[in-house]
Formats: structure tokens, sequence, C-alpha cells
């Protein structure tokens, strides 16, 4: 199943990326892969560095310590500002200028502009092209900022929490825009949310930062395939020492019951019931234990990450 | 599509001849965005420009000028205003001192006459000394600042094109409305002050009004004072911060100013011999410049020509002997010697605006958003 992946062309390749801020360090020894064509999440509490990771692949920013790589060139080249579309969170846009010219805009400063895609995605939210900016709505600002991106014909787009103050029907419709776009050209989707619905039909891709670095990173089924959910009777205070054998990710007890992930090692066996978990499950266990050992699946190791043995050979199997 | 080439709109055609065909069907407005990029020279057809004239701008020259438009209009046409007032001016004054006789007859024989000229003089140094300030707040300091502020230098660094690009475009336009309005202004108002400008009842040359409103001076000041506005804004990031800070600064700028305005000249001193009686101080050119004079003695010193203030000319005459005076001792700068100082202390404007820049420069490679 993940052969082919492997061979693939990685888009982003973070190196032991740091970086410290007066306050302390946002991001710390931040290591992953992100193979091209994928549309990955970047899930994270608030404040774990998911902006500050997109500003630096974005070249906003310079990382304090180690390496982006985008499609193996560094962020400040010309050929990686080319290839790559950034979409800051605040959704920067020129308040005085129509709709117009800010696809001029687009058009003046990049080589590869796609007028057509551009006006696609603004026409299909019915924002008037003559208009000014400042008069747009929150929706239609993020559309046309979203046009921006695209126009560009990005091989690469990094979205920073592209839906966060958008109206559930909006949020929708222009999410569908996205993945039509990304998926008629191909484009790696590299968006950061803590809207974890968000996330469940959208990425075949996630990574995860919490405390500054990668908690889990992988295909989606992958990822989901290598944890269990098991739920049985509570023994005691803590998860049963049977399950000992596991790699504990979280256990929850509630009432007489108690909820585990977990990654086996082994056929799970013994008094439970096991489930798969859903996406969100996944991503809520990791998110509530930063002391969790760290998962990053082989696609999305970088160069002599593997030896951390944290993603064992039989689990691959299962 | 995938594969992106250097030239400047390579994808720009194919799209857009079939955007048109579908788009005829449609509103105006996106008909005309379309027809741009089909033709990419028809820029001055495009939506935004329709009815009003301006030059063919394309890429990041057109971004610059579009953002700060109404900046630079407002100072090109402010400075054409004023420059067709000083012309107005001009004629008025020439006319008035032709019917007088002037140059035959002395300008102070006119008298009151001439009054109002002068103060409109005046009036119109008084203006152009505040261009510096008002350019470097209202222009400088927001320049980039606004960007930082509002995000926008994110939007501009996330496009394809180099932000050392941007920097320098933004810095070079803003440079250029900047070099034009100034030398208009700072030409006209010396073709105005010319047939007047021996006159020290109108304007001493070396008096700031004239000294810095003239030449290369003011050109040099406004730079000075915009770049230096540009550079404390990206410093601070904050618009009306930038604005207040930047006030503070080229108001310093105009008080340094002053103090060195009169030390880029050569300094010439005169020494006689001939006593220091009521014929004797040295003639020197007209409309010099005398930082100081003192007495000569004997033995070369120099003593300050206040020291034998007595009642009596005896008792002075007695002192004068006494400290052994024997002439003068005068320190001047000639008029003619103006234009070589305005030219020596632009270029240390110029070379102050210059490290500006630089900082600048290295600063945008490091962190411009």
């Amino acid at each position: 199943m993940s052969d082919g992946m492997y061979a693939g062309e990685p888009a982003l390749e973070a190196y032991g990326l740091g970086m410290r801020y007066r306050r302390g360090w946002a991001l710390k020894d931040c290591s992953f892969r992100l193979p091209t064509g994928r549309i990955c999440g970047l899930v994270g509490p608030n404040g774990a560095g998911k902006t500050t990771l997109l500003s630096i692949a974005a070249h906003v920013l310079e990382p304090t310590q180690g390496s982006v790589s985008l499609f193996g060139e560094t962020p400040g080249s010309a050929e990686s500002g080319r290839r790559t579309a950034f979409l800051a969170q605040e959704k920067p846009l020129f308040r005085r200028f129509t709709v117009a010219e800010t696809l001029r805009l687009g058009r003046e400063l990049n080589p590869g502009w796609d007028q057509r895609a551009a006006e696609d995605i603004v026409r299909a939210g019915n924002v008037p092209f003559d208009a000014k900016i400042s008069t747009l709505s929150g929706g239609q600002r993020t559309r046309v900022a979203l046009a921006l991106a695209f126009g560009k014909r990005p091989d690469l787009l990094l979205l920073d929490e592209p839906m966060s103050d958008l109206d559930p029907v909006v949020r929708h419709e222009i999410m569908g825009t996205l993945l039509a776009e990304a998926a008629e050209h191909g484009t790696t989707v590299l968006m950061s949310t803590h809207v974890l619905a968000e996330l469940e039909n959208v990425c075949d891709y996630l990574v995860v930062v919490s405390g500054g670095g990668v908690r889990l990173a992988g295909d989606v089924d992958e990822l989901m395939s290598v944890h269990t959910l098991v739920t049985g009777a509570k023994e005691g205070d803590g998860p049963p020492a049977a399950l000992g054998q596991h790699t504990l990710v979280e256990s929850r007890t509630s009432g007489r019951q108690f909820t585990a992930l977990v990654r086996p090692q082994g056929p799970v066996t013994g008094p439970w019931e096991t489930d798969s978990p859903t996406m969100e499950e996944l991503l809520l266990a990791y998110l509530r234990s930063p002391e969790a050992p760290p998962l990053i699946t082989p696609t999305a190791q970088v160069q002599g990450q593997g030896l951390d043995g944290s993603f064992g050979t039989g689990a691959v199997a299962a | 599509m995938s594969t992106f080439t250097g030239s400047s709109n390579p994808a720009g055609a194919g799209p857009g001849t079939t955007t048109d065909g579908k788009n005829g069907t449609r509103n105006g407005t996106m008909n005309a965005t379309t027809t741009t990029t089909t033709t990419n020279t028809s820029t001055s057809a495009d939506t935004e420009s329709v009815g009003t004239w301006r030059p063919r701008l394309s890429g990041m020259t057109w971004l610059v000028w579009r953002q700060h438009r109404a900046a630079f209009w407002t100072i090109l046409a402010a400075t054409a205003l004023s420059v067709a007032w000083m012309v107005y001016q001009r004629g008025q004054m020439t006319d008035f001192l032709d019917s007088h006789g002037y140059p035959a007859k002395n300008i102070d024989d006119i008298g009151e006459q001439f009054r109002p000229y002068i103060d409109s003089f005046r009036s119109a140094t008084l203006g152009l000394s505040v261009i510096p300030i008002l350019l470097g707040v209202f222009l400088g300091a927001p320049l980039l600042a606004g960007d930082l502020e509002n995000g926008t230098a994110k939007l501009v660094a996330a496009q394809s094109m180099s932000r050392t690009r941007w920097l320098v475009t933004k810095l070079g336009l803003a440079g250029l409305v900047v070099v034009v309005s100034t030398t208009a202004l700072s030409a006209v108002f010396g073709w105005w002050w010319s047939p007047v400008k021996s006159e020290a009842t109108v304007l001493e040359w070396f008096s700031g009004p004239a000294f810095d409103n003239t030449g290369p001076v003011p050109v040099g000041l406004t730079l000075l004072s915009v770049f230096g506005g540009v550079a404390i804004g990206v410093v601070l990031r904050r618009t009306l911060m930038a604005m207040v800070v930047t006030f503070g600064f080229t108001v310093a700028v105009q008080i340094l100013w002053g103090q060195f305005r009169l030390s880029f000249g050569d300094v010439i001193t005169v020494n006689t011999h001939k006593g220091v009686g009521e014929t004797s101080f040295p003639s020197i050119p007209d409309g010099a410049y005398q930082p100081d004079q003192w007495y000569l003695t004997g033995s070369g010193d120099l003593v300050g020509w206040g020291i034998c203030a007595e009642p009596t000319e005896a008792a002075r005459n007695a002192c004068l002997e006494k400290a052994d005076v024997v002439g003068w001792s005068v320190e001047y700068i000639p008029t003619s010697q103006m234009n070589s100082m305005q030219w020596f202390g632009a270029s240390v404007l110029f070379a102050l605006t210059a490290a500006v820049v630089a900082f600048l420069v290295v600063w945008g490679r490091k962190r411009l958003v």
C-alpha cells in the first residue's frame, strides 16, 4: 500500500525545525515529510506552532534551528517562491483595491498566473469584481484570498486556518471549491486548523504538532489502521495491565468503563471490545496526551529519522 | 501547467483567450479584466483605469503605484499648484520692479510698496521649509509600516517576486516622486528669487529660508527625512507611532542641519594693519556672510573687538594703544560660495540617505514581514 508513496517526490520536508521567540520555543525539533499530491491537515492546540511552521515554509519567518525544503529548494529561492502559495491566517488583502485589482496583483506578480482559475473561484461565490475589498464580508474576502492563492497555480498551497472565521455553510462551500481545485491540478495542500470535524472528509494526510514537536504524522488510512480503540470494564485505577504490551496513547475512565487508544504490538486479546477509532478520536487522544510516544509513519519520515523505532515494522503489516 | 518558466506571463494568453469567449455574455467588469490578460500590453484599458489617464505600469511598479497613488498624486498635484503660484508671483514681482526702475534704483528706496512682495516670499519659504517634515511623516513613515501593520507585506511576500524587489520598487517610486517634486519646487523658487538674490532685505543667502530651499539642499533634506521615516516605520511596525517618531526625527534633522549649514563653507580671513578707525574696516564682498571679526594685535593675536568700549574717544585710543591693536581680522564667506556649499551639504545628506537605504535593504533581506 505504501510502496508508491515512498517513491513520491516530497513537497515539503522539515528537518529538526526549531523557532524561538522571546517568550520561548514555539517549535522544537520538528521533522516530517509531506509527499506531493496530498491534502494534509496540520493539527494542534492553540500556540502549538502551526502558524510558525507554515510561516517558515512560506519564507515569512527564518527558523532558529533546522531547515525546510520545498520540492528540494529552500523557502527563499525563486523556484520555491513560484511553486508555493501561502494564505496567512488574517488573510491580508489591500483594503482599497477592488476584487479585479486584487486579481491583477496576482497577475502582475506571478509569472504562471492563471486568470481563469482565479476568476472562477471568485465568480463561484458571486463576489462582484468591481467591489472594494473593504466592503466584502469575511467569507467573500476569504474567497478572494483563496482565488489569489490558487491563481498562482502553486504546487504546494499553505493555508493557515483558512476557514476560521466563516459560517458552516460558507465553510463547506469554500472547502468544496478548494478540494475541487486541488484535485484538478494535483496541488499539495498543507492546511492548519483546530476544527477537527473539518478534516474528516478532506484530508488524506495528517501532521499533529503539540508542545512544539510533531506528535503524529502520516497517511490517514495508515494512522487509523495502526491504532485500536479498546473499551472494557475498569479494573483498578489505570488501564488494565494486560494492555501493557501495547503502546498506550491514552486511557480514560468513565463510571465503570475504561476507554484506551493503543498502538497494538500484536493481537489485542482480552475481555474487551476493540474498534478502530474515528479520526476525531485519534486526534483528540494525541492532543490530550502530549506525553504519548510520537508516531511518524515511514512516508512522513525524513532521511535518518526512522532510527527512533517509533514505528514498528509489525504494525505496518497490520 | 505545472511547469514554470521565467518569462513575463506565459500562462496569460492561454487561459485568457478561452475565458474571453466564455465571458462575452457576462458583465463588462469581468470582461475588461480578462481583456487585459489576453493582451498584456493594454494595461491602460483596465477596469480600474477607465476614464483617467495614467502611465502604463506593470508588475511591481503597478502594485506600488496603485497602493500609494493617492499620496503620489497629492504630492505631484500640490507641487504643480505651488509651481504655478510661484511663477505667477514672480511675474507680479518683476512687473512691479520693472515699473519702479529696479535694479537702477535701490530697492530700499522703493520702500513700503515692495513690502507685500517680500511677505509672499517669506510665506513661500515657510511653506517650502515644512515639506521635508510633511513628506517624512505622511509619505515616509507609513510607506512600509502600513504594510507591516496590516499584514499586506505577507501578501506581497507570498507572491513570486522577491521581497527585495518590492522594497526597492517602493523606495524607488517614493524617492522618484520626492525628487521630482522637490527639484521642481527648488528650481522655481530659485528662479523667483534670482532677480532679488543680492538684496539682503528680501532674503540673506546664508539664512535657512534661502539656503535650504534652493539648489540640491531641499532634495537632500526631503529624501533623508522620507527614507528616515521609512526606516523608523519598519523598526516600529506601527503606522501611527512611526508617524509621531518621524515627526521628531524630521524636526531634529532640521535643527541639526541649521547648526551645520554654514560649516560647509570655506571661511576667508582678511587682516588689515591700518588701525581700527572709522574708515579702516576692510572691504568685503557685498552680501558676504561674516561669522566673526576681531581686532588684530601687533603680535598677531586676535582680541575681541569689544575690549575697548570706553566712553570717550581718548580713553578708547589709549586702550587700543595699550593692547597694541593694529587692525582688523574679519572672517567671511562670500555669496559666490553658496552653490558649492549647497552641493557639499547636499552630498552629505545624500550619503546619509544612502546609508539609510542600505540599512533598509539589509533589513529587508532578513525580515520584511
